[in-house]
């Protein structure tokens, strides 16, 4: 009696205090647990945090100025203040937009509403607290009405089969695609009821036109009863009703006739049924309960932030692939829950950890770690979006940039032509070459970007562009046009370090700079460019190491 | 890729440069999509493809299977071949000459009538429905075989019109077993290096880049590192080799053998990528479809495709490299023997006719039986499933016992319900 007693005593206290414990240092508590015994790469240097964090915030590298300002901080908060000013900036929620649009959509472009829509959705979302669940929840019930109207475009043309399976990949961190014919052939828990059980719920909306509007929403049609299917190895004849994974099937409800629908055709939409089984789904699968999303919301969140699931491949959470650190996914889980869903809460919980900060070099005496282990920083490839912005920082070519937008009044660019040499004109706004970033270093529409994927055609990009050519020419006040103007080589070294690998350089380097510079003193303009062609053509700038 | 850690050791490292060569796109799914024991039972050898896609469909009435007689023949008249007893269209001179040197399969009997899915699903080898999509025939074997050369891609496209590294063939396999195209003969402009850097200036500065990336690789994991060197390093390689590109290289001569239209440009480019050693090369011709004027049109476009074709047959064969060589001349159809109003034929899959040679294909070999105007075929027919596996077999790789593997998913390479034709290979 007394033993238990004081057993409980002794439970409650270590609730509390784990309770009491901010999540990051609970975080960096379970990534330790799992690797006892071994050395652990130690936190990243200032500049090095500074880089990361403002990449993975702001989407582009600190500026030169940016650097020196934080290393001269003294105060010793500054890396929380840090995260703490750009989270709350409006530079988050551009780039925070183009990291989720990029993973929910995939880069496909399809629906009726249109990029910028969808774009401005979710920046006005990230602008103030965003909740995961509410973001969510507004994507899969959105019918066109109302401000969340921009929100359908995840459901695309409304094709069931399409909405199913990114439904199940990306919300729930099941690849069910192999389940549409028959249960899956390894993962023995993901049967083809699942399949259709998700499908179930979205296979009574469709795109309409609103007559006087001349708009399209997606509405429902009248769900009576379950959907069959058949397994294609034994012909076996099944159905069901809507149904999460893990979940118990929703009953269709059965109405008199004539009390099926809450709202009579109009203006060329159809009849508002009663039972909307999409509408219970945003309901259903965006719960705090159903632990399925909960742990993919949570795992593709430390994903974009660490480089790498703590379930991975992040579509493939299951009994045969169990996460890295499953103590920690449940921890973040059951946090992120009792927080809301509020995204801005778990980003600023993951970067205040110590395995977030750490270094990406490897620990003393180490030469080979497991990323799995997360005993070290894994690098992240910079995104197309990243890598534009950082280049035209880091080349001081920002304010060249003449428009931002392609000029729909103006001529239109001739993209291939750029690509096969017939078109020798510099791309005219930002938007133009963003495209083309995205055209050679972004994933093909309809494939995850989830690994780094180096290729011929990038690196020969990188070293041949024209654009890129043209950045490193001295313009105006451009990096190039600078240095020019600067007396000694050391000077030289230290504002190209800042500038393109936002650090100051070692001696090692300021002895190869003064060695180039010396031996093409005839051509030293020309030099300074190839300097930073090497930079920008290196690892370190490629990644957010 | 499906899984982004090494645990399993110096793998990745090992193999990544094999990886990137045979990847334009990336780095991705190495390894994931063949079982491991059966990747190394294939025989890769130096085999090589050649693949002239004549697209819209040539009239095999018109060139393989001319019978003058029948009721629905054209004006054009058969002439004899190199082998006894077998006619070819008047309008492949050329080839009749070589006939003994290829295979002529004259009873294809196929599925779909239409372009849009005829083309993909013909060069997918129609395999059954798997609810994925398949690679065509050239990123199969990219993947398959990888590179022939070490240096150089696995799969170069030649076609009309734009170029640019293509991806959507490579299907399922990953956007890394796609194409380089050249468009129009030409390469990507950025396998050019800008003109004011010189050789020596770009060594200089490739040297910095170097020694950058062994100051960051000291004291970090290198997977990743190591992968994004190696793409330079390759795409230094191509770009040093860029002269097997640039076709104002090939001899006078030989333009002359294999004709000044761009069909006879192309087929003579990709002599000379075959000769670099490049494993797979598609070329491409379009507008074969005749639904009007097929004849004046068969006229004009047969001996483009014939002069080519057996200049091809005869260099490669001449060079010894024929033995090793697959050459495939097909279309996604052939047309149809009812001859329209508008003087054409239109879309015709149940018998038609295509052209193999090299590589393990009988020489001199014209196989098939149709009915006596060549409308049907008489008895069984092939299907592409048949042409895939045959393709896969006389190439080294046993299409019954190789899988691609995908997401957990077994796949064969080839329609499950066919097999090679035994008839055309040696």
């Amino acid at each position: 009696m007394r033993s238990t007693f004081f057993n409980s005593i002794y439970l409650f206290a270590i609730v509390t205090l784990q309770a009491n414990t901010p999540l990051h240092e609970r975080i960096d508590g379970l990534i330790r647990e799992k690797a006892v015994g071994h050395s652990f790469s130690g936190v990243c240097d200032d500049a090095t945090f500074l880089r990361r964090v403002t990449l993975d915030l702001t989407g582009n590298i600190p500026t030169a100025g940016d650097v020196l300002t934080f290393l001269k901080d003294q105060s010793p908060n500054k890396r929380k203040e840090l995260i703490d000013r750009l989270i709350t900036g409006d530079l988050f929620a551009d780039h925070w937009m183009e990291r989720l649009s990029v993973m929910l959509l995939e880069r496909l472009d399809q629906g009726k509403v249109t990029q910028a829509e969808w774009g401005h959705f979710l920046k006005q979302t990230l602008r103030e607290e965003p909740l995961w669940d509410v973001m969510v929840r507004h994507m899969i019930k959105a019918n066109g009405k109302g401000p969340a109207r921009s929100a359908m475009k995840f459901l695309g043309t409304a094709d069931h089969h399409a909405m199913t399976e990114n439904v199940s990949r990306l919300l729930l961190g099941m690849d069910l695609t192999c389940a549409k014919c028959h249960d899956h052939p390894s993962v023995k828990e993901w049967k083809q009821a699942h399949y259709w059980g998700l499908f179930a719920y979205l296979n009574q909306t469709r795109q309409a036109t609103h007559k006087k509007e001349e708009k399209v929403y997606l509405v429902e049609g009248l769900a009576s009863k379950k959907v069959e299917f058949e397994s294609v190895f034994d012909l076996e004849k099944m159905s069901t009703g809507p149904r999460l994974p893990n979940g118990g099937e929703v009953e269709i409800p059965q109405f008199e006739k004539g009390k099926e629908y809450v709202k009579p055709a109009e203006d060329g939409l159809p009849a508002v049924p009663r039972f909307r089984p999409r509408e219970q789904l945003a309901e259903d699968l965006t719960s705090g309960e159903n632990s399925g999303f909960v742990r993919n919301s949570v795992n593709r969140i430390w994903f974009l932030l660490l480089g790498r699931g703590l379930s991975h491949p992040l579509d493939q959470m299951h009994g045969k692939n169990p996460p890295s650190h499953p103590k920690l996914l449940e921890l973040l889980a059951h946090e992120f829950v009792s927080h809301d869903f509020n995204l801005k809460w778990l980003l600023r919980e993951i970067m205040l950890s110590k395995t977030y900060q750490r270094s990406s070099r490897l620990p003393e005496g180490v030469t080979k770690v497991e990323p799995a282990s997360y005993r070290v920083t894994s690098p992240k490839g910079l995104t197309p979006e990243q890598l534009l912005r950082s280049l035209m920082r880091a080349t001081g070519n920002t304010g060249q940039i003449k428009a931002l937008k392609v000029d729909p009044e103006a001529e239109k660019f001739d993209r291939k032509g750029y690509f096969t040499g017939s078109n020798v004109e510099l791309p005219p706004s930002l938007e133009e070459m963003q495209a083309i970033f995205i055209q050679t270093f972004g994933q093909p529409p309809g494939e995850a970007a989830v690994d780094f994927s180096p290729g011929v055609n990038k690196s020969l990009f990188l070293m041949n562009d024209r654009l890129i050519q043209h950045w490193l020419k001295p313009l105006g006040n451009n990096l190039v046009a600078r240095l020019g103007k600067l007396e000694t080589t050391d000077a030289v070294a230290r504002r190209m370090y800042l500038s393109v690998l936002s650090r100051l350089p070692e001696e090692e380097e300021k002895t190869w700079v003064n060695a180039y510079l010396e031996k093409n003193e005839q051509r030293r303009t020309n030099a300074l460019g190839d300097l930073a062609w090497a930079l920008l053509n290196s690892a370190e700038f490629r990644f957010n190491h | 890729m499906k899984n982004g850690n090494f645990s399993c050791g110096s793998s990745v490292h090992g193999i990544s440069r094999r990886q990137m060569l045979g990847s334009l796109g990336g780095l991705a799914g190495f390894g994931s999509l063949l079982h491991p024991a059966i990747a190394r039972d294939i025989q890769q050898g130096k085999k090589q493809v050649c693949l002239i896609w004549l697209d819209g469909g040539i009239s095999q009435y018109e060139s393989w299977h001319p019978l003058p007689d029948s009721k629905f023949a054209g004006p054009f008249r058969s002439i004899k071949t190199s082998i006894p007893g077998v006619h070819f269209s008047e309008l492949m001179p050329h080839t009749a000459k070589i006939a003994h040197k290829i295979s002529v399969i004259r009873t294809m009997a196929t599925k779909d009538p239409n372009h849009s899915t005829g083309v993909p699903r013909i060069q997918r080898g129609d395999p059954l429905d798997r609810g994925v999509d398949y690679p065509y025939l050239g990123s199969a074997i990219a993947k398959l075989l990888g590179p022939a050369d070490p240096d150089l891609p696995p799969y170069i496209w030649i076609k009309p019109g734009n170029g640019g590294f293509i991806h959507r063939e490579a299907g399922f396999l990953g956007a890394q077993y796609g194409a380089l195209a050249l468009g129009d003969g030409r390469p990507p402009v950025h396998i050019h290096r800008p003109d004011n850097v010189s050789t020596q200036l770009d060594a200089a500065r490739n040297a910095l880049r170097q020694k950058a990336n062994e100051r960051f690789k000291a004291y970090r994991n290198t997977s990743d590192v190591d992968a994004y060197e190696t793409s330079y390093d390759m795409a230094r390689q191509l770009m040093a080799r860029k002269e097997i590109f640039d076709d104002e290289k090939l001899n006078q001569k030989d333009r002359e053998r294999y004709g000044t239209h761009p069909l006879g440009r192309h087929v003579l480019q990709a002599r000379q990528l075959l000769e670099a050693g490049v494993r797979f090369v598609k070329v491409n011709s379009y507008h074969w479809d005749t639904h009007g004027d097929n004849f004046n049109m068969s006229q004009r476009l047969v001996p483009q495709a014939d002069q080519p074709f057996a200049a091809l047959i005869n260099d490669l064969d001449d060079r010894g490299m024929l033995d090793n060589t697959l050459v495939v001349m097909m279309s996604e159809f052939g047309r149809t023997p009812l001859i329209n109003s508008r003087l054409g034929r239109d879309h015709w899959p149940d018998c038609w006719s295509l052209a193999l040679a090299g590589c393990g294909i009988k020489r001199g070999a014209i196989i098939g039986d149709t009915t006596r105007d060549g409308a049907f075929v008489d008895g069984e027919g092939y299907d592409v499933g048949h042409l895939f596996h045959t393709i896969f077999s006389v190439l080294g790789i046993n299409s019954r016992r190789v899988h691609y593997r995908h997401k957990g998913q077994k796949l064969a390479i080839a329609n499950d319900d066919c097999e090679p034709i035994k008839e055309v290979m040696l």
